[in-house]
């Protein structure tokens, strides 16, 4: 066996060289998220007058979902990744070089988070700097840190898909779905109130996210059901630090999963 | 009268008889850099490899020949360790398949059968990325990235390889197997898909690459392209190994003798000369063809094209003499074309 090394990094040079090129994932994974957020400033202006509180807008307190959706995109791009270097044989040809699949797998996990890491900068560029996005500066760190933790757990949903998909295309519209049909269920594109949305990881992203990078609520806090910002919305019990875990939790079971299910799927 | 005459009699040595489990060496030199053992695979039950064993010689051209289905890809997907085998075991250089193929990797190069590239990169990317898997330095991989895209006439490209033809693509994929100066070299149909002046250029460049010591392992169903590269050959079909040897020897092994093909005006010249032809001692079979044409097999070689068939069948209008060829030793020993 290799041992994990420099080798990874070359695999993830590659993975962004690969990615940057490629003009439809660029559109959902940058374009589609500021367009996302265009349409939210320009539909939840200030000047609806809507109620809200500590005089935060709709816009403000639903930009956490753009950040959950766009870090989100992970699910689908790795997925696309994955079920290519099955299918175009550029797996079995990396597998009979001296290099080990943890490098492969690094690598995919460095050249996303990367790639995560520039599409956080363009969102929060872009909804904090142009649009005037609500934040609170001293807890951003941690929302920062709580988006790039989710998206590795969605790199590994990606390679659960991967594992039991034949093609790129068959993953791109599983993973798609997948993760736009959670955005909704989790109430990350538009408030739900109901327990359902227990279930999905991206709704303790969103809504810790927001709890600490809008509100500016602190670990001693509680929850919300759904957002802040609706009437019926009200504390759950659980603790904000609690949704951490459950954030890692989620990660970890997922790249756990996701390595083992892809690893077994693919050695011939 | 038009004569094309291509003889080519030389001493011939019997071929063993084949058998699955029978270990089949290329000579009986110790320096041996593969040794497979019964190497057997095995999916759902279905054997696509079925117990092969054979020896192949340091610094030699192998080529394992064999239509589609027979079992090359497999074989050759075990040996270069990205196919776990059933059953059996392989020796390259000093480390077993099974046990240690993380040190095998290092040794070898492998050019599969599609067109493995990344396409949205460029030709040295993808060159280069192969190198730096193989811990390749920066400096090196540079000037063997550019020697060796120039050899190959792609050098200099900087759009994506999605946009190479074919050929481009399957000279790239040469190219990547080669960056690290590998010391056994696995090529999957490497002229698959090539016109021929791409197939020359590869051809020159393989024989080139076995100059230099290189031990290559190739598979082809192209017999054309087996007698033009190899050393010693291995028949494929089903999974076994049918034959083995060099050239001249399954020529000789499996041989039907000398082939006469004789062409005639009218059909009453060619049954008076297929008469005649049958009640010869050393004529072993006459076989009518399309167009007025006699296909006949025979023994004694030149000498008795000369004494016999020629003076006493003198109406054809042309004639071609040629030894068998391995779709013919392939055809009489698995009853099927190697293209069928």
């Amino acid at each position: 066996m290799y041992s994990l090394d420099v080798k990874a990094w070359y695999i993830a040079k590659k993975n962004i060289k690969e990615k940057l090129k490629n003009l439809g994932s660029m559109f959902w994974t940058v374009a589609f998220p500021i367009m996302m957020l265009l349409v939210y400033k320009l539909a939840f202006s200030e000047s609806d007058d809507v109620a809200m509180i500590n005089g935060l807008t709709v816009f403000d307190v639903e930009f956490p979902g753009i950040v959950v959706y766009t870090i989100g995109m992970s699910t689908v791009t790795s997925a696309v990744m994955f079920a290519m270097s099955k299918v175009d044989g550029t797996l079995e040809r990396i597998d009979s070089m001296p290099v080990s699949r943890g490098n492969v797998f690094l690598g995919a996990v460095i050249s996303e988070t990367i790639f995560m890491n520039l599409q956080l900068i363009l969102v929060f560029g872009f909804g904090y700097g142009v649009l005037g996005a609500h934040f609170e500066l001293a807890m951003l760190p941690l929302g920062y840190l709580i988006a790039m933790i989710f998206g590795i757990g969605c790199i590994g949903l990606g390679l659960i898909i991967a594992s039991f998909l034949g093609s790129p295309e068959g993953a791109n519209g599983i993973a798609m779905l997948s993760h736009m049909a959670l955005m909704f269920v989790s109430g990350s594109f538009f408030p739900l109130d109901n327990a359902g949305v227990f279930f999905t990881p991206q709704y303790w992203v969103k809504q810790v996210y927001l709890q600490l990078t809008v509100v500016g609520d602190f670990f001693t806090d509680l929850l919300y059901s759904g957002t802040i910002i609706l009437p019926t919305s009200e504390a759950s019990f659980f603790p904000i630090w609690s949704g951490i875990l459950i954030i890692l939790a989620f990660t970890s079971t997922f790249i756990f999963l996701g390595i083992k299910i892809f690893q077994k799927k693919t050695s011939l | 009268m038009i004569i094309n005459m291509n003889v080519s009699i030389k001493e011939k040595t019997q071929i063993e008889n084949s058998h699955p489990s029978q270990l089949y060496e290329t000579d009986h030199s110790n320096e041996y850099i593969i040794e497979v053992q019964d190497l057997t695979k095995s999916f759902n039950g279905l054997k696509a490899v079925d117990g092969i064993s054979l020896k192949i010689r340091k610094g030699e051209l192998f080529s394992l020949l064999g239509p589609n289905g027979a079992g090359k890809s497999t074989t050759i997907r075990m040996l270069t360790t990205v196919l776990k085998p059933s059953n059996g075991d392989a020796r390259i250089t000093e480390y077993s398949l099974i046990k240690e193929k993380s040190k095998i990797k290092p040794l070898i190069g492998v050019c599969p059968q599609e067109n493995v590239v990344f396409e949205a990169l460029t030709a040295e990317d993808n060159v280069e990325f192969v190198g730096r898997m193989h811990g390749m330095n920066p400096a090196d991989l540079k000037e063997r990235t550019k020697f060796l895209l120039e050899k190959m006439n792609i050098a200099g490209r900087k759009k994506a390889t999605k946009t190479f033809s074919g050929g481009m693509k399957r000279r790239l994929n040469l190219v990547m197997s080669l960056i690290h100066q590998p010391q056994i070299l696995f090529l999957d149909e490497p002229s698959a898909g090539l016109d021929p002046q791409a197939r020359r250029l590869v051809w020159d460049f393989i024989k080139e690459l076995k100059n230099t010591g290189m031990t290559i392992v190739l598979t082809t169903h192209d017999m054309i392209e087996a007698d033009a590269l190899s050393d010693h050959i291995a028949i494929m079909d089903q999974g076994k190994i049918i034959a083995f040897g060099t050239l001249d020897e399954l020529k000789s092994g499996s041989s039907n003798g000398n082939i006469l093909e004789l062409s005639f005006s009218t059909r009453k010249a060619l049954i008076k000369a297929k008469n005649t032809l049958t009640q010869m001692k050393n004529v072993k079979s006459v076989k009518e063809m399309q167009n007025n044409k006699l296909t006949i097999s025979f023994s004694g070689g030149i000498e008795t094209f000369k004494q016999e068939i020629l003076p006493n069948v003198d109406s054809f209008k042309s004639l071609h003499f040629r030894e068998d060829s391995l779709e013919d030793i392939f055809l009489k020993l698995t009853g099927r074309g190697l293209r069928d």
